[in-house]
């Protein structure tokens, strides 16, 4: 199995705040890995490392043997990484076709005199005819015309992995997708991610508060405790962790 | 999909009869020249801060950049315009204190190719500028960018600059356009080249950056690339509207172009509605035109033929103007279009609404 993201010995401090210390991480191909732990356990701290919003202050990243240090963070999509936000940021008074295309955007060649005097109307064509494929895929192709925002919140965070599989990826971050979802919706996104990874070939890191859906659907999993990696392996294991136990429920006095 | 198409065809068919009737009107002034001058000398003005509102309004409000340095791109436009087509006999006449550098003492430039390299300079001048100044977010982009309009325009007054600018004392017999059709023709160029660009997929780009910049570079989206892109083509057309301006006033000095002046560009595309090209064309045509037709106000005023009305003297219209303003303001938040774009389909909509709107449903 190749390796698509590795992280050696990260740290991210703030000042004098640790938000990461340590932290060594890897993600295989086609594999589904969660990231837990209590809030302010420095996962979406993580996840901002990884796609180059913050640079890290010590330590290495890897995708598919290439470092990722210091490259912007445009230029980590392009090398297929993509990801979805905690609080859904979506362009959210465009429309839900729109979102969709501006992400294809990055793969199209044209420029802005030939965009401007529609010399590329093939391309456009291209990028909207995919478009249109990638929504019907996600079932949102009847809200093609609707304002993103006017969305319900399930189909919203659904646009927004729409939106981020347009880039084509190859590795997927999910930041809590779950998040706002009842029991229902959160088994019908439990379906829905292994299907796109099977679709479209990814491997995915996410963060989840939602246990159930962690458990059925990691093939490993990390626990971050105030920015320390405090245990990794199956979902087995990490249930009957003792350390996972106490810091996710706090000790027995 | 026939529906679709037969649509298209009406609206193709009813823009050229909208043309055409511009046209006619456009053209029976033109041969009134004498009997209209004032309203033609009305749409002039509307007509050239439209273009350099709709230049602001990609800035603004497509790309959500909030720049207030119209003034100075316009300056820039309307400065190389003017030293470029006033006619090399009246030269001397124009620089009758300092004279005129020798370089420039020869160089005549026929005004379209003029008007396209004020624009290229003022771009040129953006880009550069563009680099320090674009990593600064809302209010600081604004303070940063109205400090170079002003460094610029006292640059051009300054008595170094006196054999290229004239200095203080401005420039005049610059040419005007000869007829009303050819300024209406090159703004309609120009706005449309805008309307092109923002529908693009460059111009999707600059609405994702002005909607989420962090979503935006996360989907591969250079941030600062494409601000630095619509903030350079944002100033080329201020810079050709400057001097499309300078044309039409034949003559300028550096106190034409003051923070006041964006003031009025940035009031046409607030009112219009930010994020609109229709909303920055009404606008411009509905502030420059108030201005003018609220000029009564200003006049000596007598109720019922006898009482004077103490209030109607000169200054008076401005204070109607603002109130006017305020209540636009009040009860239109999002200016008198709201971010919307004009479009056949909707005004047939407005009209047939209660039919029309169960048709579609039942269709889809």
């Amino acid at each position: 199995m190749n390796n698509i993201l590795t992280l050696t010995n990260m740290t991210m401090q703030f000042g004098g705040v640790v938000a990461i210390s340590n932290l060594s991480l890897k993600v295989d191909d086609g594999e589904i890995v969660a990231l837990i732990g209590p809030n302010g356990a420095g996962k979406t701290t993580a996840f901002n490392c990884i796609t180059g919003i913050y640079t890290p202050t010590d330590g290495s990243i890897f995708f598919k043997d290439k470092p990722l240090l210091r490259i912007p963070t445009y230029e980590i999509t392009k090398l297929g990484i993509s990801r979805t936000f905690q609080n859904i940021r979506l362009f959210s008074s465009l429309s839900v076709f729109d979102n969709v295309l501006i992400a294809l955007h990055l793969r199209a060649k044209d420029n802005p005199l030939s965009a401007t005097l529609r010399f590329n109307y093939k391309e456009e064509k291209r990028m909207r005819e995919e478009a249109s494929i990638l929504l019907e895929k996600q079932s949102l192709l009847k809200y093609k015309n609707e304002i993103a925002s006017s969305l319900p919140y399930g189909l919203q965070r659904r646009l927004e992995i729409a939106r981020a599989l347009a880039t084509s990826p190859t590795l997927l971050l999910l930041d809590e997708p779950a998040a706002g979802m009842n029991p229902q919706e959160t088994k019908e996104l439990t379906e829905y991610i292994f299907q796109i990874r099977k679709e479209y070939n990814l491997s995915i890191l996410m963060i989840e508060h939602h246990m159930d859906l962690v458990m059925d659907i990691s093939d490993r999993i990390y626990v971050l405790d105030f920015g320390k990696m405090i245990a990794h392996g199956s979902p087995k294991e990490i249930q009957n962790n003792p350390q996972v136990i106490k810091a996710y429920l706090g000790e027995a006095e | 999909m026939q529906l679709k198409n037969k649509n298209k065809i009406r609206n193709i068919i009813l823009s050229i009869i909208l043309i055409l009737i511009v046209n006619g009107i456009l053209s029976f002034l033109q041969v009134n020249k004498s009997d209209y001058y004032y309203i033609i000398s009305i749409i002039q003005r509307s007509l050239v801060f439209a273009v350099i509102a709709c230049s602001m309004n990609l800035v603004i409000g497509f790309t959500g950049l909030f720049s207030l340095g119209q003034a100075g791109f316009m300056a820039i436009g309307a400065y190389v315009t003017a030293i470029f087509t006033i006619p090399i006999e009246r030269r001397p006449n124009v620089y009758y204190i300092n004279g005129i550098n020798d370089y420039l003492a020869n160089i005549y430039i026929p005004w379209p190719i003029a008007l396209i390299l004020g624009g290229l300079v003022a771009a040129l001048f953006a880009f550069l500028i563009g680099m320090p100044v674009l990593k600064l977010k809302s209010d600081y982009l604004a303070i940063a960018t109205l400090g170079f309009a002003e460094i610029l325009r006292a640059v051009i007054a300054s008595p170094m600059m006196d054999r290229i600018t004239n200095g203080s004392f401005g420039l005049k017999n610059i040419p005007g356009f000869s007829n009303i059709i050819e300024l209406t023709i090159i703004s309609a160029i120009c706005i449309l080249i805008m309307i092109l660009l923002v529908n693009s997929s460059y111009g999707r780009d600059f609405k994702a950056i002005r909607e989420d910049e962090i979503a935006a570079e996360a989907m591969g989206i250079n941030i600062f690339k494409m601000k630095q892109l619509s903030f350079v083509i944002s100033s080329f057309f201020a810079g050709v509207g400057g001097g499309m301006f300078a044309m039409f006033i034949r003559s300028i000095d550096s106190k034409t172009f003051q923070v006041s002046l964006t003031y009025d560009i940035l009031l046409m595309v607030v009112l219009g509605g930010i994020g609109s090209f229709t909303g920055s064309i009404l606008g411009s045509f509905l502030v420059t035109a108030s201005k003018e037709l609220l000029r009564f106000f200003d006049e000596p005023f007598l109720l019922f033929g006898k009482i004077e009305v103490s209030l109607f003297r000169p200054g008076f219209r401005m204070v109607i103007f603002s109130i006017l303003l305020m209540v636009v303001v009040l009860f239109f938040r999002k200016g008198i279009i709201g971010g919307k774009e004009f479009s056949w389909d909707k005004i047939i909509n407005f009209f047939i609404k209660p039919n029309h709107k169960k048709k579609d449903e039942e269709s889809i």
